[in-house]
């Protein structure tokens, strides 16, 4: 009952507190005036309207009761821009800058694409307890502090967005690369909510450039889901992957989306150039074809604008592929003080050892690829790959 | 609704002339728009006194109750619809009043 009061009022502490006055008005009246026929309906009744008249008593003086009343699931089905306005609303509540970045991004994973506490807390490698208490802090934050239910004005907007963006592309990578054990390796479920809720804010800012750079990005990327997994369930590269497969249509949104910035003539964004590296990618009809040079230049631009060593490392294995393996292995190598815990490095130096013909070194690589990983189709793709080099020597 | 914005400093030097007079006009606007509610500056932390009295036996301690780098050296209480109004208006008295500031909301009335 509490989940789908849950649902319907978007507030915990509304709902839990609503099916608690529902439980005690039935405690006081069934007694006297008899157990209602259908006990259950009578419950979930009342409780909704316990949680109105609550929201509409704290809110009264701002007529935020509408927005419950919109909420209200019994009322008539709402016209389809309802409940995109809603979602949008939620979301500038959830990515409020008044949230710490690690809150927005577990906030809105949770209230927004509803994923599970221990999928959050797995996420962000922190404790379910800790997590918990975090969004707990937030919520009281937003309910306390008076964080607004809706979408900034036109002024405001630009200045927002980013941060909006920040939290949609975590979500959408989430899903992209799972992280947890017990879930799918790719959930279409994140990148579809991620790719609609980037979709709802194109809408808003039609004119911004990294908003269609990021929603290019994602189309493009989505555009190889099917392509990504196989059917033994494990994670299949880029070079390896069947482009027949991948989505036509997804990509000639993306490419067209990426064309409309090249013609803007405004200096692009980190998503703008992904998603022009993602272009590159999708726009070989054999991994042979790829214009190597075109990536490595799209990454040299990156690095100016992001000079993070997660962007040396996709740099760096472009390299390999316009100078050689022995090449990026230096660069990759050079890494290892700042990306040791993170697992793409050791993957990626196990490919590229491997290439170079030498296996012990690349074992022990892989072996710590495998350790680091989450993502089951990626840890499976990993051993293959380690277990391979085992029959080579 | 009702916000205490603390303005924080490592000094308690008073304002200047220049700042004195941009508080004043952002006073002004504070006023004008209805979210004025007060303000006032404080004297530095080694003016407080801490009476305990929780025991029956007032306890007197001289000093702030806590030591720290930066305290609180004034404050408004701003009337706003929600926090990104009073977020602005923050923004703005941080500037007029060359400080920091922190925002923290009054609990429901």
């Amino acid at each position: 009952m509490v989940a789908a009061l849950m649902r319907r009022f978007g507030d915990l502490d509304i709902a839990e507190e609503a099916a608690a006055e529902a439980f005690a008005t039935a405690v006081q009246r069934w007694p006297a005036d008899g157990v209602p026929p259908n006990p259950g309906a009578w419950l979930t009744t009342t409780a909704n309207r316990k949680a109105i008249d609550r929201i509409r008593h704290e809110n009264k003086r701002d007529g935020k009761h509408k927005d419950a009343q919109l909420m209200y699931d019994d009322d008539p089905p709402e016209p389809p821009g309802a409940i995109d306005d809603e979602r949008l609303r939620l979301i500038f509540t959830c990515c409020h800058p008044a949230l710490a970045m690690e809150t927005r991004v577990a906030l809105t994973l949770r209230m927004v694409a509803g994923l599970t506490m221990p999928e959050i807390a797995r996420a962000f490698l922190v404790q379910e307890t800790a997590m918990g208490q975090r969004i707990t802090r937030a919520k009281a934050k937003i309910k306390t502090a008076r964080i607004p239910y809706r979408v900034p004005s036109a002024q405001d907007l630009p200045a927002r967005v980013s941060g909006v963006l920040a939290v949609l592309f975590l979500v959408f990578n989430e899903g992209y690369l799972a992280t947890g054990p017990g879930t799918d390796p790719v959930r279409h479920d994140l990148t579809a909510e991620a790719i609609r809720l980037t979709r709802l804010i194109r809408a808003l800012m039609p004119e911004d450039g990294e908003v269609a750079g990021l929603l290019a990005l994602m189309l493009l990327t989505e555009a190889r889901r099917t392509a990504r997994v196989s059917a033994s369930g494990e994670l299949v590269a880029l070079d390896q992957q069947d482009r027949g497969t991948w989505d036509a249509a997804l990509i000639a949104e993306g490419h067209r989306l990426v064309r409309e910035r090249l013609a803007a003539r405004v200096a692009p964004g980190r998503y703008q150039i992904l998603a022009a590296i993602s272009a590159v990618h999708t726009s070989a009809r054999d991994v042979r074809d790829t214009d190597w040079s075109q990536v490595v230049a799209l990454y040299d631009q990156l690095v100016r604008l992001d000079p993070s060593p997660v962007v040396a490392l996709n740099r760096a294995i472009a390299v390999a592929e316009l100078d050689g393996p022995e090449v990026a292995l230096a660069a990759v190598n050079r890494l290892e003080d700042k990306l040791a815990g993170y697992h793409p490095y050791h993957a990626a130096r196990a490919d590229l050892l491997r290439r170079l013909g030498r296996g012990q070194l690349s074992r022990a690589a892989y072996d710590q690829a495998i350790e680091l990983a989450g993502n089951t189709a990626e840890i499976a793709s990993l051993t293959r790959r380690r277990d391979q080099l085992g029959w080579r020597r | 609704m009702q916000y205490l914005v603390s303005v924080i400093n490592d000094t308690a030097d008073l304002a200047t002339q220049e700042e004195m007079a941009a508080i004043d006009v952002f006073n002004d606007r504070l006023a004008a728009e209805d979210h004025w509610v007060f303000a006032g500056g404080l004297g530095s932390p080694s003016t407080a006194t801490v009476i305990d009295n929780r025991g029956g036996d007032a306890l007197v301690t001289d000093g702030p109750f806590v030591e720290s780098k930066e305290f609180i050296v004034g404050f408004w209480v701003m009337q706003a619809p929600d926090l990104d109004v009073v977020l602005k208006l923050a923004a703005e008295g941080s500037k007029a009043c060359n400080r920091k500031v922190e925002v923290r909301p009054f609990l429901g009335e």
